[in-house]
C-alpha cells in the first residue's frame, strides 16, 4: 500500500506538469476534465487506502489497541522511508495513520469537487489550465503534509502550498478589486512564510536536542521536560502553526485572503489549508514535546477562547458574505485549538472531528457564497438585499442548512466536535490547571451562543424578507445541475457525520 | 623565508588559468584574418575550454590534500601558503562554475556592445586566477595579493561600457576597493605585530595565548581585516558602491561581479574566519554574525523598493550575502559552500534572463517582464524558477535546503537571535522576489512581451535550469562539495 500513497502524492503533481506542457488553447479546454479525472482517481485511491487501513486484520494487534498511547503519536502504515539528504539528517519518510487518513480523504474530496465545479463554472478571467494545475499542486502539497513523518518533509510540503495559493488569489481573485486581491494574496503568503520559518527554527531546536527529525522515533522517545530549549521549540512551532490555523491574533491574513480568493480558492483555503495548522499541532506538538506543550497549553487555550469570541463578534459586524464566513472560520478553529490545548482524549477527538466537520461545512458555505456572488456580482450583504428564499429558494434553503450545520445544530456534523471540545475542557489532562479550563469552557460555551446569533442574523438578513421589495433578478438561475452534483457529497456528509459520528470517532482512541 | 617544498598540483589550476589568460590576449592581438564573430567564438571557446579543463582537474583531485609553498617549522606542522584540500576544492568548483557561466553569458551580447573581446576574456581569466588563489590561500600576504588580483581586473571590466555611467561605476568600485585594501593591510600589520606570523595556522595557534594587554589590539586587527572583506562582498554598512556599480556595468560584468567576485570575497572571508583570525568562540565571530543580520535586513528591505531588474538583483544579492555570512559566522564551511553553489547557479541564470530581455527592452524595468509566462513561457518559467530558488521556497528546493543548512548551522551554534532575524528575512526576501514573479504571471491588456532568444542564451539558461533542478532533487550533492 505504500506504493499507493506515493501515487497519491505524485499523480496530481505529474498531471499539473502535463497540463503546463500542453499548448494553451487545448489545455484550457481540457484542464477541468483532466483535473476532475485525476483528482477523482486520487479520491478513489485515498478511499481504498483508508479502507485498507481500517480493515480488520487477522494479526493480534488492531489499530484501536495500538493507538491507546500518547496522543498524536504516529502509528505508521503504508510507510516509505528512504534517506534523502544525509548531510542534514533529512529522510523522505511518509506514512499514514487513523489521524491523517480522514484529512487526506477530505482533501481529495474537496479538490475533486473543485475540479468538478470548474467543469461548468469558471472565473471570468479564464486561464483554466493554470488554475487547475495549481489546484493539483496544492493537493500534492496538502496530502504530502498530512503524510509526512519527517519534520523537514512536513515543513517542505507545508511550503509547497504557498506559492500556488498565492497565485490563485493573485490571479483569479476578486476581479473588482485588483489592488485588494494582490494585497490579500501577499499578506497571506508572507505571514505564512514567516510562521513556517519560525516553525522550522523550532524543528531545528528539536533536532539539536534529539538528533533526529523523524516523528516515529521522536514519538517513541519524546522530549519530556517543559522548559528551556524544549519550551522555546514548542513556542516557535506553535506560533508557526497558529499562523496557518489561524489562531487569534495571528488570523489577520485570513479574512482578506478568503474573501478575495475565487470560489475554489476559498473552499480549499478554508476546507483544507487551515487544517494543516491544527493537524501539525496534534501530530508534532503533542507527541514530540508533551512537557512543553503542557506548559503552553493554558495560553493556547486562552488564545483559542479569545478567537472564538473575537471571531464571533467580528462576524456580527460583517457586511460581506464571504468575509463573514471567513471570520466564522476563526471561531471554529478556535474551538479546535481549545480542544487540542486540553490534551484530553475528548478534546482531541473533538478537535479532530471538528477539523473534518469544518472542512465539509465551510467548504459547502464557501461554495454557496461563491454561487451567490457569481449571480449578483457582489458579496456585499447590503447590495445583495434580502428575501433570498423568494428569489433563489433552493440556494437560500441550502445556505440555511449550511449555517445551521456550522452553528452546531445537534444532528448535523458541526455539533459533535464542539460538544466534545467543551467536554474536554471540563476534563483537561491531569497536568493542566482545571479551573482555568473550566473558565475557558464557559466562555467558549458563550461563543457557541454568539455563533448561533450571527448565523441566524445572516439567515434573517439574507434569506428572509418581503419578496415584493426585492424582486428576483431575471438572469439569476436557482441551483444548477453541476452545483447540485458538486455539493451533494458535502450535504450528505454533513448529515451522515451528524447522525453517526462513531464513523470517525471510533478510530481515535486516546485513552 | 625560504621555500622548501611545493606540491605543484596544488598550483595547477591558477597556473593553467593564468596561461589561458595570456593565450587569449595573444590570440586577440595577433589574429587578423576572419570576421570578428569568428574570433569571438574562438576566444570564448578557448576560455571556456580552459575553465572546463580546470573543473575536470578539480573533480579528479576532489579527495586530495596537497600543500604548496610550505616551510617546515621547528615545532608543529609545516606552514603552507596555498593548500589544496576539500574546502579549497569545493570553493574552486563554485568559482569555476561561476566563471564558466559568465563566459557563456558573454557569448551572446558582448559583440554588439562593442567590447574588446580579447581583453574581456583576459580580465575574466585573470580575476579567476586571483579567486582560485584566494580560496586556497593560507597566509595573509597571499590573501591580500590574491584579493588584488581579483579586484583589479574587475574595475577594468566595469569600465568596459565607455559612457558616463560606466566610468562612474568603475570609479566607485575602484575607490572603495583601494580603501578596503588599505584598511585590511592596516589590520594585517597589527595581526603580524601581535602574533609574529602571517600564516593563518600559526596565527590561530598563537592568538589564544597572547598577552592580555594585546588582546584588544588583536580584536581590532581582526575587525579591520573583516571590514576590508566587508567592502569587497558589500556587507552593510560597506555596501554603498554596489547598486550603482551593478547598474552601470555591462550586464555580463554585473553577473561576473555578483557571481565570481562576490564568491571570491566570501571564500576569502571563510578561509580567514575558519582557519585563523576568528577561531571558534572569538568575539569576531559575533561581529560577523551582527554583520550578517544587518546586511540581510538592509539588503532585502532596500530591494523591496526597486523598480529596475538589475537594481533589484543588486540589492537582493546584498541580502543573499547576509544569508551567506550567517553560517560563515559560526564557521560552518559546508553550509557556506552549498549556499554559494546554489546562489551562483541561479544568479547566473537570472542575469542570463535579464540580459536577454534587456537586449530588447533596454529600460530594464520590472514591468517589462509583464506577461512573460504567456509570451515567452520557457524563459518566463526559468526566471520564475531562479527567483523562487533565491527566495528559498518550493519548487526551488536548492534554495530551500541551503537556507535550511544555514539555519541549522546557526541554531547549532546557539545563536537564536540571528536565526529569528533570518526567519524574518526569509519573509522579506520572498516579498522582494514575489513582486517580480507577479509581473511575470500577470497578463497585460496590450501586446505581451516577446523576443527572439539567441541559441547561446538558450544554452546557458537551460544549463542553469538543469543544474538548479538537479540541485533541488538531490540537495545532498550541494553539501557533498565540502566533505
Amino acid at each position: 500500500m505504500s506504493a499507493l500513497l506515493l501515487v497519491l502524492l505524485g499523480l496530481p503533481f505529474l498531471a499539473a506538469v502535463v497540463l503546463w506542457v500542453l499548448p494553451v488553447p487545448k489545455a484550457d479546454r481540457l484542464a477541468a476534465i483532466v483535473g476532475a479525472v485525476v483528482s477523482g482517481l486520487v479520491l478513489v485511491g485515498s478511499a481504498v487506502l483508508w479502507w485498507d487501513l481500517l480493515r480488520p486484520r487477522s494479526g493480534s494487534s488492531t489499530i484501536g489497541e495500538q493507538a491507546r498511547t500518547l496522543p498524536g503519536r504516529i502509528h505508521p502504515y503504508a510507510e516509505t522511508d528512504v534517506s534523502w539528504i544525509p548531510a542534514l539528517g533529512v529522510r523522505f519518510h511518509v506514512a499514514i495513520d487513523t489521524i491523517s487518513m480522514p484529512l487526506i480523504v477530505l482533501t481529495a474530496l474537496l479538490v475533486f469537487l473543485c475540479c468538478l465545479y470548474s467543469l461548468r463554472i469558471t472565473p471570468r478571467i479564464g486561464r483554466m489550465r493554470s488554475l487547475i494545475a495549481l489546484l493539483l499542486v496544492i493537493e500534492t502539497g496538502v496530502i504530502g503534509t498530512f503524510s509526512a513523518v519527517d519534520l523537514v518533509l512536513f515543513f517542505l510540503f507545508f511550503e509547497v502550498v504557498l506559492i500556488p495559493m498565492w497565485l490563485v488569489i493573485d490571479i483569479w481573485g476578486d476581479e473588482h478589486d485588483p489592488a485588494g486581491r494582490r494585497r490579500a494574496a501577499t499578506t497571506f503568503v508572507l505571514m505564512t512564510v514567516l510562521g513556517s520559518a519560525l516553525m522550522l527554527l523550532g524543528f531545528l531546536l528539536v533536532y539539536r536536542v534529539t538528533g533526529t527529525f523523524d516523528l516515529e522515533v521522536l514519538g517513541q522517545d519524546p522530549i519530556r521536560n517543559g522548559h528551556g530549549v524544549a519550551l522555546a521549540a514548542a513556542v516557535l512551532i506553535a506560533i508557526g502553526l497558529a499562523v496557518k490555523m489561524p489562531l487569534w491574533p495571528l488570523h489577520i491574513w485570513l479574512p482578506d485572503a478568503h474573501a478575495k480568493a475565487p470560489t475554489v480558492g476559498s473552499v480549499l483555503l478554508a476546507g483544507v489549508l487551515l487544517k494543516l495548522g491544527s493537524y501539525g499541532l496534534i501530530r508534532i506538538l503533542l507527541p514530540v514535546l508533551p512537557g512543553a506543550t503542557a506548559t503552553i497549553a493554558p495560553y493556547l487555550a486562552g488564545f483559542s477562547t479569545v478567537a472564538i469570541i473575537a471571531g464571533s463578534l467580528a462576524c456580527l459586524a460583517q457586511t460581506d458574505l464571504k468575509r463573514l464566513i471567513a471570520y466564522s472560520s476563526v471561531g471554529h478553529m478556535g474551538f479546535i485549538g481549545l480542544g487540542i490545548a486540553t490534551m484530553s482524549p475528548e478534546g482531541l477527538s473533538g478537535a479532530l472531528f471538528a477539523n473534518i466537520a469544518h472542512g465539509v461545512i465551510t467548504g459547502l458555505l464557501f461554495f454557496l457564497a461563491g454561487a451567490i456572488k457569481d449571480r449578483h456580482d457582489t458579496s456585499d450583504l447590503r447590495t445583495l438585499g434580502r428575501a433570498l428564499y423568494a428569489r433563489l429558494p433552493r440556494l437560500g434553503g441550502l445556505l440555511t442548512f449550511a449555517c445551521l450545520a456550522s452553528l452546531g445544530l445537534p444532528g448535523l456534523a458541526g455539533f459533535w466536535g464542539e460538544m466534545l471540545v467543551l467536554l474536554g475542557a471540563y476534563h483537561p489532562a491531569d497536568s493542566l490547571p482545571r479551573t482555568t479550563f473550566l473558565v475557558m469552557m464557559v466562555i467558549a460555551g458563550l461563543g457557541t451562543v454568539l455563533t448561533a446569533a450571527y448565523f441566524l442574523r445572516l439567515v434573517r438578513t439574507l434569506c428572509q424578507g418581503d419578496p415584493a421589495e426585492y424582486p428576483a433578478a431575471a438572469f439569476a438561475v436557482d441551483l444548477s445541475r453541476i452545483e447540485l452534483i458538486t455539493w451533494a457529497p458535502l450535504i450528505a456528509l454533513t448529515v451522515v457525520l451528524g447522525v453517526w459520528p462513531p464513523l470517525l470517532l471510533n478510530h481515535w482512541n486516546f485513552l | 623565508m625560504t621555500i622548501t617544498w611545493t606540491d605543484w598540483q596544488a598550483t595547477a589550476v591558477p597556473l593553467l588559468l593564468a596561461l589561458g589568460a595570456i593565450a587569449v590576449l595573444l590570440i586577440d592581438a595577433f589574429w587578423s584574418t576572419g570576421t570578428k564573430q569568428h574570433k569571438h567564438s574562438v576566444i570564448s571557446l578557448i576560455t571556456g575550454g580552459m575553465i572546463l579543463f580546470c573543473l575536470a582537474f578539480v573533480v579528479v583531485q576532489r579527495n586530495g590534500f596537497k600543500p604548496a609553498f610550505c616551510r617546515t617549522v621547528v615545532e608543529g606542522p609545516a606552514e603552507c601558503s596555498l593548500v589544496l584540500e576539500p574546502l579549497t576544492i569545493g570553493l574552486w568548483a563554485v568559482l569555476l562554475i561561476g566563471g564558466l557561466g559568465v563566459v557563456g553569458l558573454s557569448t551572446y551580447r558582448l559583440l554588439s556592445a562593442d567590447i574588446p573581446v580579447g581583453e574581456y576574456h583576459f580580465l575574466l581569466l585573470s580575476a579567476l586566477v586571483g579567486a582560485t588563489v584566494l580560496a586556497g590561500a593560507r597566509d595573509l600576504a597571499t590573501v591580500v595579493i590574491a584579493l588584488e588580483v581579483v579586484s583589479l581586473p574587475s574595475f577594468a571590466m566595469v569600465a568596459l561600457n565607455r559612457d558616463r555611467r560606466g566610468s562612474e561605476a568603475a570609479m566607485k568600485a575602484f575607490l572603495v576597493s583601494v580603501l578596503s585594501t588599505a584598511v585590511m593591510l592596516f589590520g594585517i600589520s597589527y595581526l603580524y605585530g601581535v602574533t609574529g606570523s602571517l600564516y593563518l595556522q600559526t596565527i590561530a595557534t598563537r592568538l589564544p595565548g597572547i598577552d592580555p594587554d594585546l588582546r584588544r589590539v588583536a580584536f581590532a586587527a581582526g575587525l579591520f581585516v573583516i571590514v576590508g572583506f566587508g567592502f569587497k562582498i558589500a556587507a552593510v554598512p560597506f555596501h554603498g558602491w554596489l547598486p550603482d556599480t551593478y547598474a552601470g556595468a555591462p550586464i555580463e560584468v554585473t553577473a561576473f561581479l555578483a557571481v565570481v567576485s562576490k564568491s571570491a570575497g566570501v571564500a576569502g572571508l571563510l578561509v580567514l574566519v575558519t582557519f585563523g583570525v576568528a577561531p571558534s568562540g572569538s568575539e569576531l565571530r559575533l561581529v560577523v554574525a551582527i554583520l550578517a543580520a544587518v546586511t540581510m535586513t538592509v539588503g532585502n528591505i532596500a530591494a523591496l523598493r526597486q523598480q529596475e531588474a538589475v537594481r533589484l538583483l543588486a540589492w537582493s544579492s546584498i541580502g543573499q550575502v547576509g544569508f551567506l555570512l550567517a553560517p560563515l559566522a559560526v564557521g560552518d564551511a559546508q553550509a557556506v559552500v552549498g549556499y554559494l553553489a546554489a546562489y551562483v547557479v541561479v544568479t547566473l541564470g537570472a542575469f542570463g534572463a535579464v540580459a536577454v530581455v534587456q537586449r530588447h527592452r533596454p529600460g530594464g524595468l520590472l514591468s517589462d517582464y509583464r506577461g512573460m509566462i504567456r509570451s515567452e513561457p520557457g524563459l518566463g518559467a526559468a526566471l520564475v524558477f531562479f527567483l523562487v530558488v533565491l527566495a528559498g521556497l518550493p519548487p526551488g528546493l536548492a534554495g530551500l535546503f541551503t537556507k535550511f543548512a544555514a539555519f541549522q548551522a546557526v541554531i547549532d551554534a546557539h545563536l537564536g537571535w540571528l536565526a529569528v532575524v533570518m526567519a524574518v528575512n526569509v519573509m522579506i526576501g520572498l516579498a522582494v522576489y514575489l513582486r517580480w514573479v507577479a509581473e511575470i504571471f500577470r497578463l497585460p491588456a496590450d501586446d505581451p512581451f516577446s523576443v527572439d532568444i539567441e541559441t547561446p542564451a538558450v544554452a546557458v539558461i537551460s544549463a542553469c535550469v538543469g543544474s538548479a533542478v538537479v540541485m533541488s532533487l538531490l540537495p545532498s550533492a550541494l553539501f557533498a562539495l565540502v566533505t
